[in-house]
C-alpha cells in the first residue's frame, strides 16, 4: 500500500518538464511580460475533458396572426410577420472532447419558415489549426407604403410608384488558418444579392408612366490575406476583389394603355404608353489592396497605419423599346415609338489611408497624432443612340457625355489625454479638416456643368471622464467646429456637439444610466440661413433584486427634439421659402420578468412589457408594441412557451396608413 | 498509524511539483494555481475562455501565471489577503487598463483603427465589452446580446431604433457591429468597411455601390446619412425629412447664376410643387443613388 501511494504521489513529478532558466531577476511589470523563458509547472489543461458533446436548445412553434386592421401594405412594410408553423430558432454547441476535427462547433439560427428575416450562423474552430465562420441571412425587403410616392392619390388611385417586394440574401464565409500563430493566412467570401419585383416609373419628356419592373442584383467579394503578428509589430496584407451584376427590367405588355401621371393634354393630344421593354445589363468588378500596420517600437510609442486602395468599375448596356403617343419637349414633336441603346462605363480609383501615433512621454499623459486621407476619382462616360419614329419617319438621335467626380478629403488631429488622477481623465484636442470636390460634365449643357467646392473646418474637442468609484462614472464631451467652406447647405458649418453619459450602480441589483446629446448647427450664409438644433436625453433603469430569482425590471425612457429651419427656393417661382422640420418624440420601453418563486424545477416564468413611440411635429406618429411571454417547463428537457404581441401604428396626417394586429405564438423548447 | 504516515507521505510528494514550480517562478509571482485556492470561480471561468492559452502556451511567457499577466505579481496579496496589494485593472483609468490588454493584443488587425475610435477617446476600456473572467465567450456574439450590450451605454441610439422605420436590430436580425466597428475605423462614426475602403453600407446594399456613370455627389461626399437616419425614423425609407421634396430642396436651392458657394442647384421651373407629381422627387429621379445611364438620374 505504501509503495502504491508513493508511486501515485510521485507521478506528477515524473510528468514535470525540467525547470528552465528562471525569469530575469528584476520583477517584470505586469504590462511588460518577461521573455518567454520562465517555465513553471505544466498547468493541467484547463479545458475540462468531459464536456458534453451537445448543449443548447431548439425552439419550434406556430404563430397566428389575427388579421390586420387598417393598411396591410404598411403592416407588411414595417412588420411583415405572418401565420404558420415556424422554426423559431436554435443555439447549440457541439464539442469534441478528443479534439479530432474540431474543438467546438457553434450553430445559431433564427426565424425560419416564411419569415421576413431568417439567419443561420456557424462557427467551427480547432485551436491553432483553423477558425471558420459562416453566416447567412435572408431578408424580405418589402416596401409598399401608400403615401410614399403616389402622385395619383387625388384621383383615387393608391399606388406607391417606387415600391418593391424583394428578398435580400447576405452570406459570408471566412477561414483563418493557424490562428494564434505568428503568421495567419485567411480567406473570405461575402455575397449580397436581391431579387424580386415592384413598381417604378418610366420617364419621358412629356409624361411619366408607372410600370412594373423586375429587380435582380448580386455582389460577390473574394479576399485572401495573411497576418503577421509579432510581439512588437503586426502587418496585415490583403488582396480582394468583387464581381457585381445587376439586371432590372421595366415592362408594359402590348395591348394596354398607360396614361401616366400627367393627364393634361399637350397641344390637344393625350400622351400615353402602349408598350415598353427597358432592360439594364450592368456588370462590374473591382480589385482592392489593403495593408495594415500596428507597432510598438518603444514602451512609450504605438504606431498605427493603414493603406487602402480599391478600383471598382462598371460596364452598362441599356436597351429600351417603347411605343405610344409620346412627346419630345426639346424639339416640340410627337412620336409613336422609340428605340434606344446606351453603353456606359465608370471607374472609381479610391485611395484611403491613415497614419498615427500614440506617444506616452510620462505616466498619465498620452498624445495622439493622427492623419487621415480619403481620395476618390470617379470617371464615367455614356454613349446613347436612339431612333424615334415621327409620323412614320425615323429620327436618329445620339449623345456622348462624360462625367467626373473627385473628392479629396483629409484631416489632421492632435489629442492630448491627461490622467489628473486615477479617477479623472481630461482630454483636449484639435482637428483640421480640409478637402476639395469637383463634379463636372462634358460637353457642358444644362443648368450647371461644373461644381467645385472646398472644405475647410477647424474643430476643437474636449472631454472629461470622472470615475470616483467603480459603481459611478460620468463622461462629458464637447466638440465645436467652425467652417470657411463646406460642400452642401446642410453640412455641418458652425456647430457644437455635446454628449454626457452617467452610469451609477448604487446596489449590486440596481443600475441607472443616463445619456444626453445635443447638436446645434448654423450656416448663416445668405440664402441658406440654416438653423438646426437637436437634443435627446435618455434614462435607463435595471433592477434585479435577489439576482432576479423572483423578478427583475428594466426600463428606458427617451425624449428627443429636433428643429430645423433652412431657406430654399420654390423652383416654380424662385421665391424664397423656409423648410421647417420638427420632430418631438417620446420613446419608452419596459420589461418585467417574473419567476414563480415556489415552483422549483417546474416554475413558470412570465415576461411582460413593450415599447411605445409617440411623436409630434412634421409627421406625427404613434407606434405601440406591447408584449407578454409565458414560459412553463414541462420536464427536464422540454419547456412550453406562448407569446402575445400587439402592433399598433398610426399617423395623424395619413390616417389610412395606420394598422393594428395581434400575433400569438406558441411553441416548445427542447433542451437536450 | 502506518496508514496515516503513508497518506502524509503521498500528500507531500503529490504537492512537490507545485513547490518545485513555485521555486521556478520569478520573484513575487505565485502562479495561477495559488490564485485558484481563493478565486476558484474566476479560475474556472478563465479555464473555459480563450485566455487559458496564456496559462498553457509557453511561447507567451506567462505559462502558469495567467492571472498575474494582468494583475501583476500576487505574492504580497496572497500572503496578506489584502485587496490593495494586487493590481485591479477595474480600478485603473481606462487607458491604464487597456494598456494591460494591448500588451498582448495591440499588434493585431483589430486595433489598427484605434486612434479613430471614439471608444478609445472616451475612455471606454476593453473590459467594458469583453468579460475577461467569464466562462462565457469573451464577447457576446448573438445579435440580440450584442445590441443589449451596446444599448447599455448608447441609450439614445437604441431609442431611435424604436421608431417605426429602422434597421432590424430590435428584432434581433441585425446587430450594431454589422454596421459599426467598435474598435475603430477609418470611416466616420466607426462604420464598418466594405472592399478595403468603402462604407460598410454597401456590404448589404450592393446595388447602391456603383461606381455610377452619373453620381449623386452627396452619396460620395457625405454618405448615406446625408438623406437617411440609419438608426430609425418616423419617416418612410428612414429619411431625414417627412416629405421627400424637402430632403432634396434643402440642398437643391442655389441659383445657377449666383456664385455657387455650395453644391446643388435649384430645379428647373417646370417643377411645380403644387402638383403631386413633383412632391416626391424620386417619382421621376428614381436613380437617386446614382445612375448608370442618365445624367438627371431619371433612369
Amino acid at each position: 500500500m505504501k509503495t502504491l501511494l508513493v508511486i501515485l504521489g510521485s507521478l506528477p513529478l515524473l510528468a514535470q518538464q525540467p525547470p528552465a532558466p528562471t525569469a530575469p531577476a528584476t520583477m517584470p511589470a505586469p504590462v511588460t511580460p518577461p521573455a518567454p523563458a520562465a517555465t513553471t509547472s505544466d498547468a493541467p489543461s484547463p479545458v475540462p475533458s468531459t464536456e458534453p458533446m451537445f448543449s443548447g436548445w431548439i425552439d419550434l412553434g406556430y404563430r397566428w396572426q389575427t388579421g390586420v386592421g387598417g393598411s396591410l401594405d404598411t403592416y407588411r412594410s414595417i412588420i411583415n410577420l405572418g401565420s404558420g408553423p415556424k422554426f423559431l430558432g436554435t443555439d447549440f454547441t457541439l464539442s469534441d472532447p478528443k479534439h479530432r476535427w474540431f474543438d467546438t462547433i457553434q450553430v445559431r439560427a433564427d426565424s425560419w419558415g416564411d419569415e421576413p428575416s431568417s439567419s443561420v450562423h456557424v462557427e467551427a474552430k480547432k485551436s491553432g489549426v483553423y477558425d471558420f465562420n459562416a453566416d447567412y441571412r435572408d431578408f424580405a425587403y418589402f416596401n409598399f407604403l401608400p403615401t410614399y410616392a403616389d402622385p395619383l392619390f387625388s384621383q383615387g388611385i393608391v399606388l406607391n410608384e417606387q415600391s418593391f417586394d424583394t428578398r435580400r440574401k447576405i452570406a459570408a464565409l471566412s477561414l483563418d488558418i493557424r490562428p494564434g500563430h505568428w503568421w495567419v493566412p485567411y480567406f473570405g467570401w461575402d455575397h449580397d444579392s436581391s431579387s424580386g419585383d415592384g413598381a417604378t416609373v418610366f420617364v419621358t419628356d412629356g409624361n411619366n408612366y408607372p410600370v412594373p419592373n423586375t429587380l435582380r442584383d448580386s455582389t460577390d467579394l473574394y479576399r485572401a490575406g495573411v497576418r503577421f503578428e509579432k510581439r512588437h509589430f503586426h502587418v496585415t496584407l490583403e488582396e480582394g476583389g468583387t464581381v457585381f451584376k445587376s439586371d432590372q427590367n421595366l415592362y408594359q405588355n402590348p395591348g394596354s394603355t398607360n396614361y401616366g401621371n400627367f393627364s393634361s393634354a399637350i397641344f390637344g393630344q393625350t400622351l400615353d404608353l402602349t408598350s415598353l421593354l427597358a432592360a439594364y445589363g450592368i456588370g462590374g468588378s473591382s480589385a482592392y489592396s489593403k495593408a495594415l500596420l500596428t507597432a510598438n517600437p518603444a514602451s512609450w510609442l504605438n504606431i498605427y497605419g493603414q493603406f487602402l486602395y480599391s478600383q471598382p468599375n462598371t460596364n452598362v448596356h441599356y436597351q429600351q423599346t417603347n411605343t405610344g403617343n409620346l412627346y419630345l419637349q426639346s424639339q416640340i414633336l410627337f412620336y409613336s415609338s422609340e428605340q434606344q441603346v446606351i453603353n456606359a462605363a465608370a471607374e472609381q480609383p479610391h485611395t484611403a489611408g491613415s497614419l498615427g501615433a500614440e506617444i506616452r512621454p510620462f505616466k498619465g499623459l498620452r498624445i495622439i497624432e493622427n492623419w487621415l486621407t480619403d481620395r476618390l476619382h470617379d470617371a464615367g462616360s455614356s454613349a446613347a443612340l436612339g431612333t424615334l419614329l415621327v409620323t412614320g419617319s425615323p429620327l436618329a438621335m445620339s449623345s456622348l457625355i462624360a462625367s467626373t467626380l473627385v473628392s479629396n478629403y483629409s484631416q489632421e488631429s492632435l489629442d492630448v489625454f491627461f490622467d489628473a488622477s486615477s479617477k479623472i481623465t481630461l482630454h483636449g484636442g484639435y482637428r483640421y479638416v480640409w478637402g476639395d470636390a469637383l463634379y463636372a460634365f462634358l460637353p457642358p449643357a444644362g443648368l450647371v456643368s461644373s461644381d467645385q467646392e472646398q472644405l475647410r473646418q477647424n474643430i476643437g474637442l474636449g472631454s472629461v471622464t470622472y470615475r470616483p468609484a467603480q459603481k459611478l462614472s460620468v463622461t462629458g464631451e464637447v466638440e465645436g467646429g467652425s467652417s470657411s467652406g463646406v460642400y452642401f447647405r446642410t453640412s455641418l458649418y458652425d456647430y457644437q456637439k455635446v454628449r454626457a453619459q452617467v452610469h451609477y450602480q448604487p446596489l449590486q441589483s440596481l443600475s441607472v444610466s443616463a445619456d444626453f446629446t445635443l447638436l446645434n448647427n448654423q450656416n448663416p450664409l445668405a440664402g441658406t440661413n440654416y438653423d438646426y438644433s437637436s437634443s435627446q436625453g435618455s434614462l435607463s433603469l435595471y433592477w434585479a433584486p435577489r439576482a432576479s430569482k423572483i423578478f427583475d425590471i428594466q426600463g428606458n425612457y427617451s425624449r428627443s427634439d429636433l428643429r430645423s429651419n433652412i431657406g430654399y427656393l420654390d423652383p416654380g417661382t424662385l421665391s424664397p421659402e423656409v423648410s421647417r422640420y420638427r420632430d418631438n418624440a417620446n420613446t419608452g420601453s419596459a420589461l418585467v420578468d417574473i419567476a414563480w418563486p415556489h415552483g422549483k424545477r417546474f416554475a413558470p416564468k412570465l415576461a411582460a412589457g413593450g415599447s411605445f413611440f409617440i411623436s409630434t411635429g412634421s409627421r406625427p406618429t404613434s407606434y405601440y408594441q406591447p408584449q407578454a411571454k409565458l414560459w412553463l417547463p414541462l420536464g427536464k428537457h422540454v419547456s412550453w412557451f406562448s407569446e402575445w404581441r400587439y402592433y399598433g401604428y398610426g399617423e395623424a396626417f395619413y390616417l389610412y396608413e395606420g394598422f393594428r394586429t395581434h400575433l400569438v405564438t406558441t411553441g416548445v423548447r427542447f433542451t437536450p | 498509524m502506518k496508514h496515516r504516515h503513508a497518506v502524509l507521505l503521498g500528500f507531500v510528494l503529490g504537492a512537490a511539483p507545485f513547490w518545485v514550480a513555485a521555486q521556478a517562478l520569478p520573484p513575487g509571482y505565485i502562479g495561477s494555481q495559488t490564485c485558484n485556492g481563493c478565486h476558484e470561480d474566476i479560475y474556472n471561468g478563465i479555464a473555459k475562455s480563450p485566455h487559458h492559452l496564456v496559462d498553457t502556451d509557453k511561447k507567451r511567457g506567462w505559462d502558469g501565471r495567467a492571472c498575474e499577466a494582468c494583475h501583476g505579481p500576487g505574492q504580497k496579496h496572497a500572503e496578506s489577503a489584502d485587496a490593495t496589494l494586487i493590481q485591479n485593472p477595474g480600478k485603473l483609468t481606462a487607458a491604464a487598463a487597456d494598456k494591460i490588454c494591448l500588451n498582448c493584443h495591440l499588434n493585431t488587425p483589430t486595433h489598427v483603427g484605434l486612434l479613430e475610435s471614439s471608444h478609445a477617446h472616451n475612455q471606454i476600456s476593453c473590459t467594458a465589452c469583453h468579460k475577461v473572467h467569464s466562462s462565457e465567450p469573451l464577447v457576446v456574439r448573438k445579435a440580440e446580446a450584442t445590441n443589449k450590450l451596446c444599448a447599455s451605454c448608447h441609450l439614445n441610439e437604441w431609442a431611435q431604433f424604436q421608431r417605426p422605420f429602422h434597421h432590424k436590430l430590435p428584432e434581433g436580425d441585425m446587430s450594431c457591429v454589422d454596421c459599426h466597428n467598435p474598435h475603430g475605423s477609418i470611416r466616420p462614426a466607426m462604420l464598418q468597411i466594405f472592399a478595403a475602403n468603402e462604407p460598410g453600407c454597401f456590404g448589404c446594399h450592393g446595388d447602391k455601390r456603383g461606381p455610377f456613370t452619373f453620381e449623386h455627389a452627396p452619396v460620395r461626399f457625405q454618405g448615406c446619412q446625408a438623406c437617411h437616419e440609419p438608426h430609425g425614423s418616423a419617416n418612410p425609407r428612414m429619411l431625414i425629412r417627412a416629405d421627400v421634396r424637402f430632403v432634396c430642396l434643402e440642398c437643391h436651392a442655389n441659383l445657377p447664376s449666383a456664385p455657387v458657394k455650395v453644391m446643388g442647384v435649384v430645379p428647373p421651373s417646370f417643377h411645380d410643387l403644387r402638383s403631386p407629381v413633383f412632391q416626391n422627387c424620386t417619382v421621376c429621379h428614381q436613380k437617386i443613388h446614382g445612375s448608370h445611364v442618365d445624367r438627371n438620374l431619371l433612369k
